[in-house]
């Protein structure tokens, strides 16, 4: 049986956005296939996780004085991480550690976070506390060629610069920043965004863009993967895309 | 100035009944606009009770009320659980005399948590209630953390009664807010059939607020509730003033004090509820014979727990508007052997916080015979997709954007009934099963 293997990275703290969604979504689209999902959990005073070992890293958003608490501990680790995205593991980060992942967070106080650093985009905190991008959102992506509308939502009050392959262009909401044209920051084996939705909820096409992907890799050969009876998840497209693009 | 507002505002509500109307918040929103230091003119010469916390409010001041009422006092209370500051002027100017005097012996609020600071920055305030804090509404009352912090703060210079649920640490953090205050009274409540090792919820006390160690529990009861302790600074080993003990939820049985208590309600959480208005009250002398008698007889008829029969189908409806809402409810279905359909429905208006990501927080690998999920609200896919995630054959769950027709097919099949709804949709899920 062929199987992909998860790390999700502090359950017990970035669990404040629904973001172990994208983990059930995962796990369920496999298993429906015939397919095995082994998902290994991480977190603080844990032995050490093997990178590499892994088909997809994942990491979703926390509070805001816990996500401190696990910066200083998942910077330990930043060498292994880098070598694991070289590798080409997947890697799907969220809001929080979207921002992680990057150079810095630059707080309001203009006190710096650094950031693990596997990527050149950095983070500042919007001077105003209260003031955050907060609400529905729709980008376009394009997987595999494929122009594919994405849905969620997006709540954070860091403002990210430097993305020069964004996820997605966005038609509805924010991203990156207030008002920005684009969303997130995508390559090959990545994809950080601030949408939580859970991201992978209302978007099944791109968690089978990630499942593909995995298993392609791991087995080294090309996999059709067989549809799945996703008449709840394109009703709601059809929903939420009416609402919010159709004003 | 005080007085032309009560005045006016009395003509208001005056012109509403006339009217016919009940008019809610508004004679409070234009005494506020007329005068925002009108709280001041009020003058109070009876004890003010206070509760706040995630969940739990309503229910609480309720029950406070009943018992004090019970008691043969005269008591004016939010009841209906206008909590915000325009609510509760609202109250205040319905009750007073034109020069502001409010008679009374008691005045029993629930307040939001956001607006306790305003609302008694001129009121006077003799016992606070700490319910609890659970992640709530994330885009529109933002982290539970700051929330928490505005509360310390108030705090810092409080001196009066502070009734806290030493179950949840960031309750109890709060006893340290003022270390000149020697008016705290804890409370807890023993460890229940369902408690269990394992945090089965999200929950948020992870870590000990005064030293940042990962706290130890010795079980939890649902949520981060539970027996916990700092094992690095102890936090959290205090003195219980009231502890709750022997809870027969089968029965509808607790004993405090090695006094039996009955009530009518079947979850840990209401549990926690009685705790904190047996704790409060038993600050004012009343009889435990009262307590008693108010407790055993006291129902809420609003949503919350609320029975019905409906085409001869037991029914129960409850509000949930945070994920610790839906998995207390979710442990009521689940400790209920019974077959049944569940119905949720899921708004994303305002009121309600417009992200719905927090569905995936709400625990459904416990389900026990459940026939079918069936959903509606204005994010009644979003509900749909998240039960369909967790497992939950898709044969079995049914989607209708349109609450009648999800309440038709709700009665379609003979078994009990659980209904669970968030804010705005609560009110129209009773009208829907009620008028079916
Ligand atoms: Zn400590």
């Amino acid at each position: 049986m062929k199987e992909l293997k998860i790390l999700y990275l502090y359950p017990d703290i970035l669990d404040l956005y629904g973001d172990i969604g994208n983990i059930k979504v995962l796990k369920y689209r496999l298993e429906q296939r015939g397919f095995k999902a082994i998902i290994d959990n991480y977190s603080i005073n844990d032995e050490k996780p093997d990178f590499k070992n892994y088909d997809i890293v994942f990491a979703g958003g926390g509070a805001d004085n816990e996500q401190k608490i696990l910066a200083e501990d998942l910077i330990k680790y930043k060498e292994d991480i880098k070598q694991a995205k070289d590798a080409g593991v997947f890697f799907l980060l969220i809001c929080g550690a979207y921002q992680l992942f990057g150079k810095y967070y630059k707080g309001v106080e203009g006190n710096i976070i650094p950031g693990l650093e596997v990527f050149d985009y950095y983070t500042e905190a919007n001077p105003s506390r209260s003031n955050r991008c907060i609400g529905n959102i729709v980008i376009e992506a394009e997987l595999n060629g494929n122009k594919t509308k994405v849905i969620g939502f997006e709540n954070h009050g860091g403002q990210t610069f430097g993305i020069e392959e964004p996820f997605g262009k966005v038609l509805f909401g924010n991203g990156n920043k207030f008002g920005d044209t684009v969303e997130g920051f995508m390559q090959k084996n990545v994809i950080a965004t601030y949408l939580h939705g859970p991201l992978l909820s209302k978007n099944p096409a791109l968690a089978d863009y990630i499942i593909k992907y995995c298993l392609e890799r791991r087995y080294n050969e090309v996999i059709e993967l067989e549809p799945l009876n996703d008449e709840l998840e394109n009703k709601c497209r059809l929903q939420l895309l009416q609402r919010f693009l159709e004003k | 100035m005080g007085f032309l507002t009560i005045l006016f505002t009395k003509i208001i509500i005056f012109m509403l009944k006339i009217a016919k109307k009940n008019g809610g918040n508004l004679p409070g929103k234009l005494a506020y606009k007329m005068n925002k230091n009108i709280i001041k003119y009020f003058k109070l010469n009876c004890p003010v009770i206070a509760v706040v916390g995630t969940n739990g409010k309503t229910m609480t001041n309720n029950s406070v009320n009943r018992i004090l009422t019970q008691s043969g006092a005269n008591v004016i209370s939010n009841l209906q659980g206008n909590n915000m500051e325009t609510g509760i002027l609202s109250l205040l100017i319905r009750n007073s005399s034109l020069t502001g005097k409010i008679k009374a012996d008691y005045l029993t609020l629930e307040v939001d948590e956001s607006y306790l600071p305003v609302v008694f920055k001129d009121l006077r305030l003799d016992t606070l209630v700490v319910l609890d804090f659970f992640r709530d509404q994330l885009d529109r009352v933002g982290e539970v953390e700051s929330l928490i912090l505005k509360i310390n703060e108030f705090l810092k210079t409080y001196k009066g009664n502070l009734v806290l649920n030493n179950d949840d640490p960031n309750v109890a953090r709060l006893g340290k807010a003022n270390p000149e205050n020697e008016n705290i009274f804890y409370f807890s409540v023993d460890k229940y059939k369902f408690a269990s090792e394992e945090m089965k919820e999200a929950g948020e006390g992870k870590f000990c607020p005064f030293c940042s160690t990962k706290l130890e529990y010795a079980y939890y009861q649902y949520a981060h509730i539970g027996k916990f302790k700092c094992p690095k600074c102890n936090f959290g080993n205090n003195e219980i003033y009231k502890l709750i003990k022997n809870v027969d939820l089968e029965n509808r049985t607790f004993e405090i004090d090695d006094e039996l208590f009955k009530i009518q309600f079947n979850s840990i959480y209401s549990i926690y509820n009685f705790a904190a208005a047996i704790t409060a009250t038993s600050l004012y002398n009343i009889k435990t014979e009262d307590v008693k008698q108010a407790l055993e007889n006291f129902v809420l008829n609003n949503g919350r727990q609320e029975k019905l029969v409906i085409k001869e189908c037991e029914t129960v409806i409850n509000l949930a508007k945070n994920p610790t809402g839906a998995n207390v409810s979710l442990r009521l279905v689940n400790e209920d052997n019974d077959p049944k359909d569940v119905l949720f429905v899921l708004n994303d208006n305002v009121a309600d916080g417009k992200d719905v990501s927090w569905i995936y927080d709400i625990n459904f690998s416990n389900l026990n015979n459940v026939n079918r999920i069936i959903t509606s609200g204005t994010r009644a896919y979003d509900m749909a997709i998240c039960v369909k995630n967790s497992g939950f054959p898709v044969s079995q769950i049914e989607a209708y954007l349109d609450l009648g027709e999800a309440v038709k097919a709700l009665y379609s099949t003979k078994c009990k009934k659980y209904a669970i709804s968030n804010y705005t949709a609560i009110q129209d899920t009773r009208q829907a099963i009620k008028s079916f």
